[in-house]
């Protein structure tokens, strides 16, 4: 069940997606045996507060989420975080966040090279401050501008966390390859509102969150699959994934790998329950490897 | 902070054995869940699950144990209480507990006053058990609108019963009747603890916020503090010293949105 995410070799192909896991030292029930790798909650270069609650909602088969990104910034980060990663037998890489490309910058320059820390994830779901608030992953030029930022300060493993909400993620995911990025993750949440008919006001105080679990599923099956077939890097797909027939649907679609959020939350050894059914699966269908499970993935 | 908070953290699937109703629309269900039982504190809660159920668990704080078994006191408020409460005798929980900081006994002290509104009663069974192991003297302070919302199950060495209507024990709020004692604690509405707070800003409450993961790591359970920033109600909490929290940045109610 080993794969390579590029130069990456993980022991599996499931991981703990990012803001769901924590640090990584919070959940004690889950059985790490499974845990291919895991991303940590999104960190930007300083402390941050996050939203004012309430900060989720429930909704059809999903969730809604303002957490606002809070954090204890790059410091903190390598100082009580990176030391316990350094321990463990699966590779850590961080989510990055930042409001302007050089941001992005001075942060991946802070955390390269500290021990415990195996590769970047960038986020690129963040409003870019500098130019009018507008979304780095909405806009290929400034998904570029924030990759070759990051690209420059590292050698590390990087990847890039696409967002849902753009008209062709395959124009994102060429720019951002173009630019330097080891793997596309593929997708962030979309973003989404629930109304409190009793308030008559949004259920988040943010009024927006980004919806998360089964609901988004399909939509992220069919992303991650184009995102695929758009570039030549590896996709590890990411939405709404709670049982291994629902990672197979994204490794046959063209992932290399997944990630698991939401339903770590609900079922705190989620990761494994997947990890141990995508095994049974190989073997129950006679595949010697996950190299062997047939893919859909025709080229544009 | 907490004592073995999360160390000895459990996932169960426990099969439901009991029911009662405690009030007008107030049951407390029972299920049988040993490693629990031996653990949680008072105002620790369980995480609960169930096949068909709604994506998210839901946090109940653990009402009483009998043997090795736990109760939890809960109305329909919203689609998955109302689910929960369709469930039969034999059907299983999935309960992760116990979680989050309970309350916490001064050794020192010789009294100690349970206060509670409402669902707010739900801590304090388990509450006055740990009060009295203690040392500690109980007197349970329990308020409603009217006499048919009250929980009628109380232990206490002395029970004080408020109502807003006078149709039962005094008129006014749990708060307004209650007397003062070295420990205070408790539980209810937010906008009730927020006024416990003014009156005794060390009396220890317990606060209800909506919960994705009850574990620590998704921080929607945000609970503002009065020095800056959040923690979370299902780590550091739900039990806060009533003068730390930011009463105003609290949402004071939460609406339960039919989510199916």
């Amino acid at each position: 069940m080993s794969v390579a995410v590029g130069t990456m070799q993980m022991r599996g192909p499931v991981l703990a997606a990012s803001g769901t896991f924590g640090y990584g030292t919070e959940v004690p029930l889950l059985e790490r045996r499974a845990l291919g790798g895991m991303v940590s909650k999104g960190i930007f270069l300083r402390p941050r507060e996050g939203t004012t609650p309430p900060r989720i909602a429930e909704t059809p088969s999903g969730m809604l989420n303002a957490i606002g990104l809070q954090g204890p910034g790059a410091d903190a980060l390598v100082r009580d975080y990176a030391p316990q990663w350094a321990g463990w037998d699966f590779p850590v890489l961080v989510n990055i966040n930042g409001e302007s490309a050089s941001e992005y910058g001075e942060l991946t320059a802070r955390l390269d090279g500290v021990p415990g820390i195996a590769g970047f994830e960038i986020n690129i779901s963040c409003p870019n401050v500098e130019q009018g608030g507008l979304y780095f992953g909405n806009d290929p030029r400034a998904a570029a501008a924030v990759t070759e930022a990051v690209r420059r300060r590292t050698k590390l493993p990087l990847w890039v966390k696409l967002t849902p909400m753009v008209s062709d993620i395959g124009v994102i995911a060429r720019a951002v390859e173009s630019a330097g990025a080891d793997a596309l993750c593929a997708i962030n949440t979309f973003v989404g509102m629930s109304i409190d008919l009793n308030a008559f006001k949004p259920r988040l105080s943010f009024r927006t969150g980004g919806l998360s679990g089964p609901a988004i599923r399909p939509l992220a099956v069919h992303l991650a699959h184009q995102a695929a077939r758009a570039v030549r890097i590896p996709v590890l797909g990411i939405g709404g994934i709670t049982r291994a027939e629902d990672a197979l649907e994204f490794l046959v679609a063209g992932c290399t790998a997944v990630q698991v959020g939401t339903a770590t939350f609900v079922n705190p050894n989620a990761i494994a329950d997947v990890h141990d059914g995508i095994a049974a699966f190989l073997e129950g269908r006679g595949f010697k490897s996950l190299a062997d499970l047939p893919r859909y993935l025709p080229r544009d | 902070m907490g004592r073995g908070a999360l160390s000895g953290m459990f996932l169960i699937d426990a099969p439901l054995t009991a029911r009662r109703e405690v009030a007008r629309g107030m049951f407390v269900i029972s299920m049988h869940a040993p490693e629990i039982a031996t653990a949680v504190r008072a105002g620790q809660f369980v995480n609960l699950g169930w096949s068909g159920g709604p994506l998210l668990r839901r946090p109940f704080s653990v009402y009483r144990v009998e043997g090795e078994h736990i109760e939890i006191v809960l109305k329909a408020v919203g689609a998955g209480t109302a689910e929960l409460l369709t469930m039969q005798r034999g059907e299983r929980l999935s309960c992760v507990g116990p979680l989050g900081h309970g309350y916490d006994f001064a050794s020192r002290a010789r009294s100690a006053v349970l206060i509670s509104g409402g669902l707010g009663v739900a801590p304090m069974p388990l509450a006055a058990r740990d009060a009295r192991a203690a040392g500690l003297r109980v007197v349970w302070v329990h308020g409603a609108r009217r006499a048919e919302e009250l929980c009628h199950e109380a232990d206490g060495d002395e029970v004080i019963w408020a109502t807003d209507d006078g149709s039962l024990g005094t008129r006014g709020t749990a708060v307004s009747v209650a007397p003062d004692a070295e420990v205070v604690l408790a539980c209810g509405p937010n906008r009730m603890l927020g006024a416990v707070a003014e009156r005794w800003p060390d009396a220890q409450v317990a606060v209800e916020t909506y919960m994705g993961c009850g574990t620590g790591v998704c921080l929607g359970c945000a609970v503002p503090l009065r020095r800056g920033g959040y923690d979370r109600a299902c780590k550091e909490g739900p039990v806060y010293r009533a003068a730390d929290v930011d009463w105003t940045a609290l949402p004071s109610h939460l609406s339960y949105a039919v989510t199916v």
